[in-house]
């Protein structure tokens, strides 16, 4: 899991929801199927809103950290 | 019938659903008068027909005026008729219904009372049923749907990201026991904040000291259900907070300072569940005017020196009738208070209802409209623009830098923290 290559780099912090959500809806066509963005944010309400837009949109999150304030999201694009 | 006709019909028959009484009034009535024109920012600030809310409205009339009125059956092309299946049609009507912030300014201008907003809620159920509804908004909408069916897989790890915050509000209120309240039974108040912890903290700090009974609710209060038109989803999105009300037996519901979810908690759940609040909603800025009044907490008066000035949120003013609570409570907090002129009622909408700040698609009218609301702020000379809406404050931030403003943006509540007398308990 450490070695997954990213192919777009999101600097989604200080934004509030809706935001952080709206910026990694706009930029996943951006991505191959397949490719990886690597989404980070500052705020808590992403910790639902990221992974419930991946579900219902039928992308994937791969990978989910936290490096101090900051909440790491890799998004994979499924389709 | 072929397909198409069957189309058709379908389509028809889904605006014939939508078609009360009032509606009908307001497609029979309007004369063109344009008083309109006045009223609307989108168009003041563009003067682009698109956004005359006569026009946003027309879109849908020539529908109506075919196919459900006998003059309009006889004589189509007198009242300009048209298909509901309409391409054209269609693609203009996406443009003016998801650009439009439902501030219903244009209603009060409008000499009938034409209230514009509700005809595009039929636009949005007709985009929808062609498969023409916003998608972000969709995105959104489905998520929060999801987050409620998982809420399970979420709680934990947001209410262990918000201990940094629970720490920061022991130390503002200097009680080592105070912290956020989940999942209690019986709470005179359920809080339902927005998601993230801005609008968490403040509240929490000013319950402590007011020695409010409540808990937070776990979902948030904003429904992009109801911004996108679908009621199916807009319900489902506001039945996690009924819910989650039923289930705790709490006396009130309070909402934070969000225009819209004011709205749907208080106008619209019931329009759509056919059925009453478990408790009554009340707002955040009605609550706290209260502590004030009542002497539940003590804020400094005068302690905010910089002029500070107040946007009315349409949705919690001229939409849901909060006015005086607010300014009463910032007046409480600062010494140099200065309102916008038109205010109340008059106000001029900022630009980022309706979830504009979502759909990035409508940024250039956004910003353009945006111009009346950061002339507005200029002109007071404040340095702190205060309103209790989300969707108003990310639109301010926006319209911060594109006008350069130099106001600092704060909720009503951060207010009242940075006054406050905290009584240590």
């Amino acid at each position: 899991m450490d070695d997954i290559k990213v192919d777009l780099e999101l600097d989604l912090k200080g934004l509030l929801c809706p935001l952080p959500m709206v910026r990694v809806s706009q930029n996943i066509s951006k991505v191959p199927v397949g490719g990886v963005i690597r989404a980070t944010a500052t705020d808590p309400g992403s910790l639902a809103d990221i992974p419930s837009w991946a579900r219902s949109t039928g992308n994937e999150i791969i990978k989910q950290e936290q490096e101090g304030s900051n909440l790491i999201y890799y998004i994979k694009r499924i389709k | 019938m072929t397909p198409e006709a069957n189309a058709r019909a379908e389509l028809l028959q889904l605006i014939d659903s939508k078609m009360n009484r009032t509606l009908k009034y307001y497609l029979d009535t309007c004369v063109r008068c344009a008083i309109c024109k006045d009223a609307c920012h989108q168009y003041v600030a563009t003067g682009d027909v698109l956004y005359l809310p006569a026009y946003r409205a027309e879109l849908i009339r020539r529908i109506y005026k075919k196919y459900m009125t006998g003059s309009g059956r006889l004589l189509p092309k007198l009242f300009e008729g048209r298909d509901p299946e309409d391409d054209v049609l269609l693609d203009e009507l996406y443009k003016t219904t998801y650009a439009c912030t439902s501030c219903r300014r244009c209603m009060f201008w409008c000499p009938f009372s034409i209230d514009t907003s509700w005809v595009l809620a039929v636009a949005k159920a007709l985009l929808l049923a062609t498969g023409r509804g916003s998608e972000i908004l969709t995105q959104l909408a489905d998520s929060a749907i999801d987050k409620g069916k998982n809420i399970d897989l979420y709680t934990g790890v947001i209410r262990e990201v918000l201990k940094g915050s629970e720490e920061e509000m022991r130390r503002i209120v200097q009680d080592p026991s105070a912290g956020f309240v989940y999942d209690k039974q019986g709470a005179d108040v359920l809080y339902v904040a927005l998601a993230g912890t801005h609008t968490i903290l403040p509240a929490a700090i000013v319950f402590h000291q007011a020695g409010e009974d409540w808990t937070l609710s776990s979902f948030e209060g904003s429904n992009y259900g109801y911004f996108l038109g679908d009621t199916v989803k807009a319900k489902a999105i506001a039945q996690r907070i009924v819910d989650e009300a039923k289930t705790l037996g709490v006396k009130e519901i309070v909402m934070s300072e969000c225009g819209h979810a004011h709205r749907v908690m208080r106008d619209f759940y019931r329009m759509w569940a056919k059925e009453e609040l478990p408790a009554p909603m009340v707002s955040i800025l009605s609550k706290v005017d209260g502590y004030i009044k009542d002497g539940r907490i003590k804020v400094t008066p005068g302690k905010i020196t910089e002029p500070v000035t107040y946007h009315d949120p349409c949705q919690i003013g001229r939409n849901f009738g909060l006015f005086e609570e607010p300014r009463n409570v910032v007046r409480a907090t600062c010494s140099d208070f200065r309102d916008m002129t038109p205010n109340r009622q008059k106000q001029w909408c900022c630009g980022g209802g309706g979830g504009l700040v979502a759909e990035t698609e409508f940024d250039d009218v956004r910003l353009k409209s945006g111009r009346l609301k950061a002339d507005q702020i200029k002109a007071t000379g404040a340095k702190i623009l205060v309103t209790p809406c989300e969707n108003c404050r990310l639109q301010i931030e926006s319209l911060n830098d594109h006008y350069d403003l130099g106001v600092r943006v704060s909720a009503v509540l951060d207010l009242v923290v940075e006054a406050i007398e905290i009584k240590p308990r």
